[in-house]
């Protein structure tokens, strides 16, 4: 397999900004299949942001986004979703006044297959066993451990060549935390998905992941492996 | 509770309710004023306690679930309804009215119950209709089925372009962006004088149908009607197809990503909904059904003028998707009957008349938000599940989907 059939993601010199002020500055980043990458970062250093363009909700000034080998960046959110990105995050938030199952059904809206689908539900049911009790539930009264593991399944539904996720940890307990840190791990090494892990909570999104990312002020820091990064200096920095 | 529910679900249960339904709103058309207002309140408030014990859901389960017996018996009485009404002009002409603005509030139900984009211009998606009928009809001597069409179509496109900029705007901007829609559009027949300017244009002939006029005194076996019946029954014929429509879409991949639109417009987009395309396809079946809604109104005055379809009337139509109850057709239908039968009772008192808006609107939004019958969650069992079953029994039958699969 050559370099370039292994790589499945690669941004390099993306340049974003919020009208007249820059956010993300010459951001190169590079996921190959089946990696399970983090990229860390404190509030407001871009993390965001930039899973906001490779979903194609902020604009690039700069730079491009190619994926599975095609020229992804001036393509719509829609027809990026279509191609295998998928994200799950808390600020994408579930339909609170419909029901897990809508949610669910919300998910797959690309899978056009009824008996697709039937087959894809049951695999979520077996592996979210939480889901399946509250399937006719609102999701908005879910716990908020349970709402992460939706929008999760919600993800998951369409076996995406990518799987980004945005602070899948935040205002969770943290024996839930754990919890969804060690479906991160199944989905990454038995499910093969590619997953972006966007996180704060560093220790734990390197306890996942084989190689990380770290921006601060729009900008890439550091990259490399997790090994390199555990003991770099970067992560002793108190604002991290 | 649940085993009533299972009581009420019998092919007898389900005849006898439409045939109560029908009796009320034969006696509500009939009855004089001040009855029919007795009879209107009485029944939102024994709906509304009836709501509290859950027994119009168990009623609604029953109805999907017995839905050949119901279908079949509705569309009896339905067309008893009109022909029971015989010789009474008025009453005809009031529920001719009802009708019609069922199938346009169907249709503003689409932007503002369904996508959660209050749309204030329903009026003068009805006005083109209403007019391209006129037109056709007086200028070119084309039938009005002609019009109609034309109608629908010129909706539908205008629906387009008022949809193309308002992508951009949300919220309050969109519906200020619909409003200047509604005033403009008055503003520019009250200014054209090549289509009637203020007088409007009158004398536009009426629908007919294989030779056989919709519009005429029939006497059938001795029994006079009235000249509205059969137009009553036409725009009935509409209304069903509308309602099946507007069901379809619903429940359909398109129903459900509006909704997702109304809900969270940001993570519709991430899940792969095509936002623009389909609040466009909303305001165009939105521009469509009102626009056929509008053709029908002109072929019942055999008039088109501004007066008719000003702000004032899109005001209406909003009043009346809110007191049906948001994104249910049934719900809007009961709401576009009450407030046109209360308004039309009300003539006597037409100065009186936009306060009883106002205050019908301020009490059901303190009382009932969500309208006399509100929209339901969904409900889905399993995916090759084909008869909808009630939440009870959804758990098992995604088992059995299972197995099946």
């Amino acid at each position: 397999m050559s370099m370039e059939e292994m790589n499945l993601l690669n941004v390099s010199g993306l340049y974003t900004s919020y009208g007249r002020i820059p956010m993300l500055m010459n951001v190169s980043v590079e996921l190959n299949e089946g990696c399970a990458c983090c990229v860390l970062g404190a509030n407001g250093a871009g993390k965001s942001t930039l899973v906001k363009a490779i979903l194609g909700m902020v604009k690039a000034d700069q730079g491009s986004i190619i994926f599975k080998g095609q020229d992804i960046t001036s393509w719509s959110t829609y027809k990026r979703i279509a191609a295998g990105i998928q994200v799950a995050s808390a600020a994408t938030g579930t339909f609170t006044k419909m029901s897990v199952e809508t949610n669910l059904k919300l998910g797959a809206y690309n899978i056009n297959d009824p008996k697709l689908l039937a087959e894809r539900l049951e695999e979520i049911y077996t592996s979210f066993p939480v889901l399946k009790a509250r399937l006719n539930q609102k999701a908005g009264t879910l716990s908020g451990g349970e709402r992460t593991m939706l929008a999760i399944a919600r993800a998951v539904i369409n076996k995406p060549s990518l799987l980004i996720m945005d602070e899948p940890s935040l205002g969770l307990a943290p024996i839930v935390v754990d919890e969804v840190f060690r479906i991160v791990r199944r989905l990454n090494k038995n499910e093969k998905i590619t997953i972006m892990l966007v996180e704060q909570n560093a220790k734990k999104a390197l306890s996942v992941s084989n190689a990380g990312y770290i921006i601060q002020k729009g900008q890439i820091i550091f990259s490399g492996d997790t090994e390199t990064l555990k003991n770099s200096e970067f992560l002793e920095n108190p604002v991290m | 509770m649940k085993s009533f529910a299972k009581k009420l679900n019998t092919p007898w249960v389900i005849v006898l309710c439409n045939f109560v339904i029908a009796a009320l709103v034969h006696a509500i058309l009939i009855a004089e004023f001040a009855v029919s207002l007795g009879l209107m309140v009485a029944v939102v408030i024994v709906m509304l306690a009836l709501d509290r014990y859950g027994i119009i859901h168990a009623l609604f389960e029953a109805y999907t679930a017995q839905k050949k017996t119901a279908i079949i018996s509705g569309i009896f009485l339905v067309i008893a309804i009109p022909i029971s009404l015989t010789n009474n002009n008025y009453i005809g002409h009031i529920a001719t009215m009802a009708v019609i603005y069922s199938i346009a509030c169907l249709g503003l139900n689409f932007q503002m119950g369904s996508t959660d984009m209050t749309n204030f211009a329903p009026a003068a998606f009805m006005g083109i209709g209403a007019y391209s009928v006129a037109i056709c009809t007086t200028m070119f001597n084309t039938s009005p089925w002609v019009g109609m069409l034309l109608g629908m179509v010129v909706a539908g496109a205008f629906g387009f372009i008022i949809g193309l900029p308002t992508l951009k705007t949300k919220g309050y901007y969109l519906s200020l962006v619909t409003m200047a829609v509604q005033i403009a559009f008055t503003q520019l027949i009250y200014n054209l004088p090549a289509i009637g300017g203020a007088n409007g244009i009158s004398g536009v002939p009426k629908y007919a149908l294989f030779g056989l006029d919709l519009y005429k005194k029939y006497t059938i076996a001795g029994i006079k009607f009235a000249p509205q019946i059969p137009y009553l029954l036409l725009c009935i014929a509409f209304l069903i197809l509308a309602t099946f429509v507007a069901m379809r879409v619903y429940h359909s991949r398109t129903g459900l990503s509006l909704n997702a639109i109304a809900q969270d417009e940001i993570a519709a987009n991430c899940l792969g909904v095509h936002v623009p395309r389909q609040k466009l396809f909303a305001f165009v079946i939105g521009g469509v059904f009102c626009g056929l809604a509008g053709s029908l109104f002109v072929g019942l005055d055999s008039y088109a003028g501004p007066g008719s379809y000003n702000f004032s009337k899109s005001l209406m139509l909003i009043c009346m998707v809110i007191l049906g109850g948001m994104d249910n057709s049934i719900g809007i239908i009961v709401g576009a009957f009450l407030l046109t039968i209360i308004s039309e009772k009300l003539r006597d008192f037409a100065d009186f008349q936009q306060l009883v808006y106002g205050l019908i609107l301020v009490i059901m939004l303190i009382v009932r938000p969500n309208g006399i019958i509100p929209k339901r969650v969904r409900n889905y069992c399993g995916v090759s599940c084909r008869r909808p079953m009630c939440a009870a029994k959804a758990a098992d039958v995604v088992e059995e989907s299972s197995t099946g699969a």
